[in-house]
């Protein structure tokens, strides 16, 4: 290789790499730490072992209990964020104007107020309404952040869609439900499910809000977590953060081949 | 009775008057084009007889019913856009389809139609395409083919040639006759395109400014135009001032000669002062014979465009006029010659100089 080429080429593209090892690398050490024969945050010493990769999937520590209740709250979030965003994000776009636009601030204000601020609010307001610990108090607090993130997903997908395939549609006959129904949503699909899945992972490790909002009752995954880190450094964290990790390279292997196979059948 | 009446309608926007006074009745099968520079008003008409658009004041009905308030859903017209406006996610055939299962037809019926709209666009081998898949030609036969399924009694185009290149706009526009002929559809079609307005309409609503101008056959508005509007927005047109003679009423002075009024109600006009048109095609050169109007101006410029010769005259009032002739007329006539030209009296336009605001 030539010198300039070197340069050029070799120098920037070591530089990525090494962005890329510093990002990766430290998330990586999780690995052997999950693996360790001892029972405080450690590598392996004298020989690895699954202790605590078993200790994940006994019921009563209390992981998987919280990775359920985890699950079930993101499910729920996820399915009440997308459809909220769906009518606020094609209302807005249908109508135009101005006021869609003053909606949008408000809407996405959750993500400008610091989350901690908010928890304070809502721990006064949920008490009042005695849903303080409640599934339905998380829930709906895990809506309100993830709002914004669906409806900014939805809004991006439809600002790409004609407006006049609303016209088009109408005057071929459709009511504004088949409208929706058979010209608008099949046109948002993308835009709707990273939305779903933005919520999603948004509640899923959702912990300043949660921390504050919930107590014995709803143990969430971030929760347990949180308790655990402070009473003892139990190995299991390292081994949850494994199984998540794993989870996380299985869907984005996943969405990989399915994006190729979509490319493949175009051509 | 007229298929469609636009009575005194009217829409007006925060202050902004888009359409005033408007009224048009379209006869069952007419093939009408609402022409105007844009502004005009011609596309606030169409979405109102669309639905699309409420209109402040007027009526339109359709069969002497009052449908001005309907639905759009509900109007069962047709319309073709600008653009195409053609659902992306659906293949040509479930485009034309959409119309029908709106409309809850059978299977089988449904399949026969689509059959039947694809070949009369001459699309049959590409139902099952996707419209980014086609080209710009392709996807307007889709989009009209769409817009005819469901059998309208009115079809609306907006501007629908207007993205497509000079030969296809041609190729397009003997399509939408032939379609036009074969579907015995009304059709109500906006243009600011004066010559596809004139090669494809029964009659030609000109707008400017939110009003109707002229209403008539093409070669009534272009022959005898009756604003100086009309006279300039359809083909080209020389304007010359004239002014009545003094010592004879009856007859108009302009460019340095003098002829009879072509118009016999144009003696009722006020004032002395008049605007005198004449196409370029109507000039001639040589000596007048007979009836003919003679003139004498000299050569400016002289370009070759094609099967025609611009010439360039300057008359003997000082105004610049311009003439198309056939090449071989046009030899003789150089760039600072002084030549003999002639117009037929008939093809002489005056107007009043009061309409010359319009």
């Amino acid at each position: 290789m030539k010198p300039r080429r070197i340069i050029e080429v070799g120098l920037p593209r070591l530089l990525a790499w090494c962005l890329l090892g510093f990002l990766f690398v430290p998330i990586l050490v999780v690995i052997p730490v999950a693996l360790t024969d001892r029972d405080y945050l450690s590598l392996p010493q004298d020989g690895m072992s699954m202790q605590h990769f078993a200790a994940l999937a006994d019921w009563s520590k209390g992981w998987l209990p919280s990775m359920l209740t985890s699950a079930g709250i993101a499910l729920a979030c996820a399915a009440i964020a997308t459809v909220l965003g769906v009518a606020f994000a094609v209302g807005a776009w249908a109508a135009g104007g101005w006021w869609p636009s003053l909606m949008r601030i408000l809407l996405l204000s959750p993500m400008i107020v610091p989350p901690i601020i908010y928890a304070v609010g809502m721990v006064k307001l949920w008490a009042r309404l005695s849903l303080l610990d409640s599934y339905t108090g998380v829930i709906l607090v895990h809506v309100v952040l993830a709002l914004p993130l669906t409806v900014l997903a939805i809004g991006a997908s439809l600002s790409n869609l004609d407006q006049r395939l609303v016209q088009a549609a109408r005057s071929l006959g459709a009511r504004p439900m088949t409208v929706f129904g058979k010209v608008i949503l099949p046109n948002i699909v993308p835009g709707v499910a990273a939305g779903a899945l933005l919520a999603f992972v948004s509640s899923w490790d959702e912990i300043t809000v949660t921390l504050f909002i919930t107590g014995r009752a709803v143990v969430t995954l971030p929760r347990r977590i949180w308790t655990s880190i402070q009473d003892a450094v139990d190995p299991a964290l390292a081994a949850i953060a494994t199984v998540l990790l794993v989870i996380t390279v299985l869907a984005l292997v996943a969405r990989a081949l399915v994006e190729q196979r979509q490319r493949q059948r175009k051509f | 009775m007229a298929l469609l009446v636009i009575d005194d309608l009217a829409k007006t926007y925060d202050k902004v008057t888009a359409l005033t006074g408007i009224n048009l009745s379209v006869e069952a099968g007419e093939f009408v084009t609402l022409l105007g520079p844009s502004g005009s008003g011609k596309t606030t008409l169409l979405m109102s007889l669309a639905g699309f658009t409420t209109p402040s004041k007027g009526m339109i009905s359709l069969d002497g019913k009052d449908i001005t308030h309907v639905d759009p859903e509900d109007r069962n017209f047709g319309f073709v856009f600008q653009g195409y406006a053609l659902f992306p996610h659906l293949t040509v055939a479930n485009n034309i389809a959409f119309s029908l299962r709106v409309r809850k037809w059978e299977k089988a019926k449904i399949a026969a139609r689509v059959t039947e709209m694809l070949s009369l666009v001459g699309l049959d081998n590409l139902a099952e395409r996707k419209p980014r898949e086609l080209s710009g030609g392709q996807q307007q036969r889709v989009a009209i083919a769409r817009a005819l399924a469901f059998g309208p009694r009115i079809l609306l185009l907006d501007e629908p040639l207007s993205a497509l290149d000079r030969m296809l706009r041609e190729t397009m526009q003997k399509e939408l006759k032939r379609l036009h002929r074969e579907t015995g559809v009304t059709f109500v079609y906006v243009t600011h395109d004066q010559e596809e307005a004139i090669a494809m309409s029964d009659r030609i609503a000109v707008f400017n400014h939110g009003r109707i101008i002229e209403i008539g056959p093409p070669r009534d508005l272009y022959k005898k135009p009756s604003t100086r509007f009309v006279a300039g927005f359809l083909g080209e047109n020389n304007f010359l001032s004239g002014h009545r003679a003094d010592d004879d009423e009856t007859m108009v002075e302009a460019f340095g000669t003098r002829f009879g009024f072509p118009l016999a109600k144009s003696r009722e006009w006020p004032g002395d002062s008049l605007t005198v048109w004449v196409r370029p095609e109507d000039i001639r050169i040589g000596q007048a014979i007979g009836e003919e109007v003679g003139f004498r101006a000299t050569v400016v410029e002289n370009s070759f465009v094609g099967a025609l010769e611009r010439i360039l005259l300057r008359t003997a009032t000082g105004e610049q006029m311009v003439a198309t002739l056939r090449s071989e007329a046009a030899v003789a006539a150089l760039p600072g010659q002084i030549i003999d030209c002639r117009i037929d009296p008939s093809a002489i336009g005056v107007l009043p100089n009061e309409t010359s605001g319009l």
